[in-house]
């Protein structure tokens, strides 16, 4: 058969085993192992357990679990809580008030605990009801959870990053560095529309400003100041060239669990047992992900499939930004039904090729690909944000959830068009600190 | 899964209740296998950067207690439903035939665990009865760390099997209801 056919075939199965409910990874290694009994025979099952032990004897991949300890205990503890009181008491004098400091305290609690569902639960507990209080529309105070939780798989340290990193061989360091300015630049997005959205819908004294005495910013500071020092600490050291983000994480999760337990009281053995839970539950599912993707792009490959895709796109011919574009459609529908992850572990191998072969930055290209991503964290059927904001204001219908994050898609496909005309967002400041990629 | 209540002539759940067990354990045992992890990485980078002296054998321990805690944690993920997954067919889906389809889809699972079970096995057994060793200075046998997948795995298929019976049996209580 001809590979292409059978790159359609396999994508096609794919799709409807994925949908059948099955878990994902159990579904690529169905796919796969019916396709290489199909075209290579039963003998070729015997690798599996192979390869798959293989994906995950990577020292790099160490990193995944480690992040996700640092993250599971910072939303543990009242950090959230604590962070948003603080950007509260400092950020009174920025206009626009209230949904500013709650955008900017997602953007921190996104980078730090490094989950979206995480940091919409813990900012949007306080402050949906605060900014509700305040008159600000519903579909703004949940629509601005929403989408500054999705921050999290971009700003450093991301998991989804470093699935990317491992997926395509491509410098972790450099990748967290990428995420940084398009990051900021969502935030700054996302706040523009807030407030104009506000100061649009009438409700303009919802923005009024309350002052804090300084007293009141400080004595704050030392509950919210631990975990932010650890997290810069953790990325300093990884610039720094000191060590490596595996190693660099596995301080930073002991250094954050000693913390929760010191600043936060978490001493109860049960709490602890809950962050480790919580932790080992998150790693497994992302590691088995990629063990089974691993599994799935083997067959791809051995199937021929993947080389002739490469080949068959670049004898196309098309304009390289139509590619871009057609990759970006592929990438949000992609999005929309599935999990970032398993996005990113079964498109980045198929499409990494592709890509650097019309001369795009791979660097680049993942954080274009990650906005994307959170695009379908905000966005039906399984958008999760929306769910998880819909579980704190059940009040609130999942509809005016939805149309109030429309305009934060927008404000990321307007980030993604800003990324394809100014590449060097992405680019600048890893190639600043790491010097340029070779 | 849904939970259904239990009708009554319905099998009593005692292997579900024992699996469940099991997979709580090793939950336990996946946990203590990364905090392991975390730790063992801290004390080779306080050798290496504060003691200014060289470590051989711990990055090698570290990914296998990585790739341990994985593959035994499985289980105790799949009983709490943590494999993402993607329910947009059962969704769709009246209950009937939604559990018809997730009948189905848990016995693909368990087929599919089953036969890497089998070969995980066989694979962990010839690293076991040749005496593969990693080619590093440790040499650390192979048929420690592989062992993860028969082990993993079969804990893994225990659940999946569970998970078919209380499927199975929430089909029959509806049917007796």
């Amino acid at each position: 058969m001809d590979p292409l056919l059978l790159g359609a075939l396999v994508g096609v199965i794919t799709i409807v085993v994925l949908f059948s409910g099955i878990s994902v990874a159990i579904g690529l290694l169905f796919v796969s192992a019916s396709f290489l009994i199909a075209f290579d025979g039963l003998r070729s099952l015997e690798l599996i357990p192979e390869v798959l032990f293989g994906k995950l004897d990577s020292f790099a991949l160490l990193s995944i679990p480690m992040f996700i300890i640092m993250g599971a205990s910072i939303a543990s503890t009242r950090a959230g809580a604590d962070l948003y009181e603080a950007l509260e008491r400092w950020l009174t004098r920025v206009p626009g008030g209230l949904v500013i400091s709650n955008l900017g305290a997602c953007a921190l609690f996104a980078a730090m605990s490094g989950s979206s569902p995480a940091t919409c639960a813990a900012i949007g507990k306080m402050g949906i009801p605060e900014m509700r209080k305040r008159g600000y529309p519903e579909g703004i105070a949940t629509g601005s959870i929403a989408a500054g939780g999705t921050l999290g798989i971009l700003i450093p340290p991301s998991i989804t990053m470093i699935v990317y990193g491992i997926a395509t061989e491509t410098s972790i360091g450099r990748l967290f560095l990428a995420g940084v300015i398009p990051g900021l630049l969502l935030v700054g997005l996302f706040m523009a529309w807030s407030i104009y959205a506000t100061w649009a819908s009438g409700e303009r004294a919802a923005m009024a400003r309350i002052t804090y005495s300084w007293r009141e910013r400080f004595e704050i500071m030392p509950r919210v100041l631990p975990f932010l020092a650890i997290i810069v600490g953790v990325l300093y050291a990884m610039y720094g060239g000191i060590a490596t983000p595996s190693e660099t994480a596995a301080v930073g999760a002991l250094l954050c669990l000693i913390v929760a337990m010191i600043i936060y009281k978490l001493l109860k053995p049960s709490a602890l047992w809950s962050v480790l839970r919580d932790s080992t539950k998150e790693s497994v599912m992302i590691l088995f992900i990629i063990a089974a993707a691993g599994v799935f792009s083997y067959m791809l490959s051995s199937l021929f499939i993947t080389q002739s895709i490469a080949a068959w796109i670049s004898e196309l011919e098309v304009n390289r930004w139509v590619l871009m574009g057609a990759v970006n459609v592929f990438l949000i529908v992609a999005g929309f039904f599935l999990p970032p992850v398993a996005v990113i572990l079964m498109k980045a191998p198929i499409l990494l090729p592709v890509i650097t072969g019309a001369g795009f930055d791979p660097i680049w290209f993942a954080v274009v690909l990650t906005i994307n991503m959170e695009i379908g964290l905000i966005s039906p059927p399984v958008g999760l944000n929306l769910y998880v904001i819909n579980g704190i204001a059940p009040d609130i219908s999942l509809r005016t959830i939805l149309l109030g994050s429309l305009p934060f898609v927008a404000c990321m496909l307007i980030a993604i068009v800003l990324l394809c005309l100014f590449p060097g967002l992405a680019t600048w400041l890893p190639n600043l600190v790491m010097g340029p990629a070779l | 899964m849904e939970t259904t209540t239990p009708a009554p002539r319905v099998a009593p759940r005692s292997f579900q209740r024992a699996v469940n067990w099991i997979s709580e354990v090793s939950g336990w045992l996946a946990s203590t296998m990364i905090l392991g992890a975390v730790l063992l990485t801290c004390q080779m980078i306080f050798v290496r950067y504060v003691l200014n002296a060289s470590t051989a054998w711990q990055t090698e321990v570290v990914i296998y207690l990585m790739i341990g805690g994985t593959l035994v944690g499985l289980a105790f993920v799949q009983k709490h439903k943590g494999h993402v997954n993607v329910d947009l067919l059962p969704l769709s889906l009246g209950p009937k035939a939604a559990r018809v389809l997730a009948l189905l889809t848990q016995s693909i699972a368990v087929l599919v665990i089953g036969v890497c079970l089998v070969h995980g096995f066989e694979f962990w057994h010839l690293a076991q009865s040749r005496g593969w060793t990693s080619d590093t200075v440790t040499a650390v046998p192979l048929g420690i760390p592989y062992l993860a997948l028969p082990v993993g795995l079969g804990l893994m298929l225990l659940q999946l099997i569970a998970d078919l019976l209380d499927t199975l049996q929430g089909i029959q209580a509806s049917e007796v209801d």
